[in-house]
């Protein structure tokens, strides 16, 4: 009877320890998948990142560039090259406004409401209603 | 359970077994986690810890107007492990040398050679050949070819990137930005006076790397992010600075002088606005620009400001009482009795039929005049006035090495000093010494500090800083500034010594200048400094402007006067900054009938 409940005991504890060793296996495999993912994941963002500077230097570098073709001497020298004679504007060119151009453009806008001619026509506002 | 599913002798082996297995882990677990534990972790630490420091980018120098005057660019340093080629790629290699502009059989020399010889001395002490894992094929290769590089595959071909300096504009305003040399290291300029806004902090990432040397990104432990350096922009328009260097290639080409200087500045914030010398350079290329060519002889080279130095006695002498603009002095005498003896006076050009009032002896430039002026103010006097505007003393510009310039004090001076210092000799000053006293005329009687730096923005260009005009101390009152400046007035007028500076509409005040140069101990005849320096508009002033010609050769043998090598240039430049900058006339044309008049309401 002892011998047997003995033997009951470890045949449990052998199941048990396999058990054990399945979900201990399982956890395992677990983690080592979970890892597996992490460094799939950094990795990706480490590309990322690494896309973000690549393309952060083509920016600069395109920037450089940008910047060396708007030097006044490249612009001068395609001045020449495709014969578009641009030249600076004299003094004698100039007409100066002293008012403000906004004032001015309204007026403009508005000298056909305004003009004599129309000294007669209705005028309507739309009011808008706030209640 | 069953009896016959394990027998007690196998269910003990077989336990036995287990324990006996998980035991062996045990111990060997506890023999490398705990007895050799730092051994072991200092080893791994060893082979698999990685630093890689992340670079940061150097800050943006840019103009007032926020165009790139000098900026940072991503290259590729390119090279090769001759170890790790195969021979398949061989066809591929005239099209490398091709995109790197190298020759295919220095190319072909450079794959060829697997081993380093060692040097005789290596080769006595028993080196062996060493294997060559890199050889550099090109140090700047742009971002776009190493992307076509990349897309040929051959294989131990690669890169590492770096960022290099470089100067869009090239030899644009060479003498103020200054430049990084190989090393990296700032030599001169804002590159080098700005170093600490411009350079930034690298950052650094602490990791593992695998048996082939690739990052593990998963094991990243710390990471300082790389903080790009700070944007500084400066005063100076490219536009501007472009306009003057124009103009100092135009003097160039026609007079053929040993130097020229030419600066631009705000007449109220003393900010300037461009500064370029003759001979100039290519920051691109410094390395084929001689020294003395690299110096920013505007505030490097001491010169006589000749008649450019009698604002100094007329301005001393308004200021302090002692004349008014119509006392008129005998300027028609060749000597005079100063303090017991009798002085002798450096010649005008011309003779005056009638005594000259201080505005006529500013306008004629006469030395008789403005020593006598100085002989008013007396040694001290003058001297205190010359300090106050600047001369004698570094006007902390520091982008060059500044010289003080050099002005004695009075009880240094010999007996004719007084007669030849109010005319603008026994005197050296740096043309921004001459440029700033003259501002200070024009900014109503304050000696400006000379600024170059307007702002500093961070990587994402929001200003952390911004600099305001910094007057260093008064000098004159406002009423004898502008007292002054309507004499200055009259010498772009008629009856002035420049009278080519005059421009319509605009009031055109300034000074001509043209002092002989010391050669060998003796003032030469045929050697000068012409110069004139000027602002615009004398009762508003928005400009000054300064041209300072050294020893230039003009046709025919000509007297280089400040009034032939400098007004001219002085004029040139006005005209494009009035449209330019939208400086309005004094006198103003009559409205254009232009803008639409409104209704009768």
């Amino acid at each position: 009877m002892k011998s047997t409940g003995n033997q009951a005991f470890v045949n449990q504890l052998l199941v048990f320890t396999l058990v054990m060793i399945c979900l201990s296996g399982s956890v395992g495999l677990g983690t080592v998948w979970l890892r597996h993912q992490i460094s799939v994941s950094a990795n990706q963002a480490k590309q990322i990142d690494a896309d973000i500077t690549r393309i952060e230097r083509r920016i600069a570098e395109t920037h450089a560039q940008i910047a060396a073709e708007q030097s006044p001497e490249k612009l001068d020298q395609k001045n020449l090259a495709m014969a578009l004679q641009l030249v600076r504007p004299q003094e004698q060119q100039l007409v100066r406004v002293a008012e403000s151009p906004e004032e001015r453009l309204l007026a403009r806008r508005n000298i056909e409401i305004f003009s004599s001619d129309r000294r007669d026509a209705a005028v309507s506002f739309h009011i808008a209603n706030l209640h | 359970m069953t009896k016959g599913f394990a027998s007690s002798y196998r269910l003990v082996l077989l336990t036995i077994v287990i324990v006996g297995c998980f035991a062996g882990i045990g111990v060997r677990l506890v023999d490398l986690h705990v007895l050799d534990r730092a051994a072991l972790v200092a080893v791994a630490d060893r082979a698999r810890r990685d630093i890689t420091v992340e670079r940061a980018r150097r800050g943006d120098i840019l103009d007032s107007r926020g165009d790139v005057l000098a900026t940072s660019k991503s290259v590729v340093v390119l090279g090769v492990d001759p170890q790790s080629l195969v021979p398949d790629d061989q066809v591929k290699w005239a099209e490398l040398a091709r995109l790197i502009n190298m020759p295919l059989s220095e190319l072909a020399a450079i794959f060829n050679e697997k081993e380093r010889l060692p040097s005789a001395e290596e080769m006595d002490d028993g080196a062996e050949p060493r294997l060559i894992r890199w050889a550099k094929l090109s140090d700047a290769v742009e971002e776009s070819t190493y992307a076509k590089i990349l897309d040929l595959k051959i294989k131990g071909v690669y890169g590492n990137r770096t960022y290099r300096r470089t100067y869009p504009r090239n030899q644009l305003a060479s003498h103020l930005i200054g430049y990084m040399n190989r090393e990296e290291t700032p030599v001169m300029g804002v590159e080098r006076y700005a170093d600490f806004y411009l350079r930034g902090q690298d950052g650094w990432r602490e990791s593992e790397k695998d048996g082939l040397r690739r990052e593990l990104a998963q094991f990243r432990s710390r990471e300082v992010p790389a903080s790009d350096g700070y944007k500084v922009v400066l005063s100076i328009d490219s536009a501007v600075q472009h306009m003057i260097e124009a103009e100092l290639d135009r003097i160039a080409r026609e007079m053929r002088p040993q130097q020229a200087t030419i600066i631009v500045s705000d007449a109220r914030s003393g900010f300037i606005l461009g500064l370029a010398n003759y001979p100039t350079f290519d920051l691109n290329n410094y390395g084929q620009a001689p020294i003395p060519v690299q110096r920013n002889v505007a505030v490097t080279d001491l010169i006589d400001p000749g008649s450019t130095f009698k604002i100094v006695p007329a301005a001393g002498a308004l200021e302090r009482g002692l004349v008014a603009p119509t006392t008129r002095f005998n300027c028609s005498i060749t000597s005079i009795e100063y303090r017991g003896k009798v002085r002798r006076f450096m010649p005008d050009d011309h003779s005056y039929d009638h005594p000259l009032t201080v505005a006529e002896i500013i306008s004629h430039s006469s030395n008789v005049g403005a020593a006598q002026l100085g002989m008013l103010l007396g040694e001290r006097g003058l001297y205190d006035t010359a300090r106050a505007f600047g001369f004698g003393e570094s006007s902390g510009f520091p982008f060059g090495a500044e010289s003080a310039g050099l002005f004695n004090d009075p009880s240094k001076w010999s007996g004719i000093d007084i007669t030849r210092i109010p005319a603008g000799y026994s005197i050296s000053a740096t043309p921004l010494q001459i440029h700033y006293a003259m501002a200070t005329i024009a900014s109503g009687g304050e000696l400006m500090l000379p600024q170059l730096i307007r702002e500093i923005r961070d990587a994402s260009d929001e200003t952390v800083y911004t600099f305001g005009g910094v007057a260093r101390r008064r000098v004159i009152s406002e009423t004898t500034a502008r007292q002054m400046a309507r004499m200055l007035q009259s010498v772009a007028s008629e009856q002035g010594t420049a009278k080519e500076a005059a421009i319509p509409g605009y009031e055109v005040a300034g000074k001509t200048g043209t002092a002989q140069k010391l050669i060998e101990g003796r003032y030469s005849a045929r050697n000068h400094v012409g110069s004139f320096v000027g602002f615009l508009p004398a009762s508003d002033p928005r400009v000054v402007i300064s041209v300072i010609v050294d020893d230039a050769r003009l046709p025919g043998g000509l007297i280089a006067y400040g009034g032939r090598v400098a007004v001219p240039g002085f004029k040139r430049i006005a005209e494009q900054l009035i449209p330019y900058l939208d400086i309005k006339p004094i006198i103003e044309p009559r409205p254009a009938s232009l803008v639409a008049k409104g209704g009768n309401r």
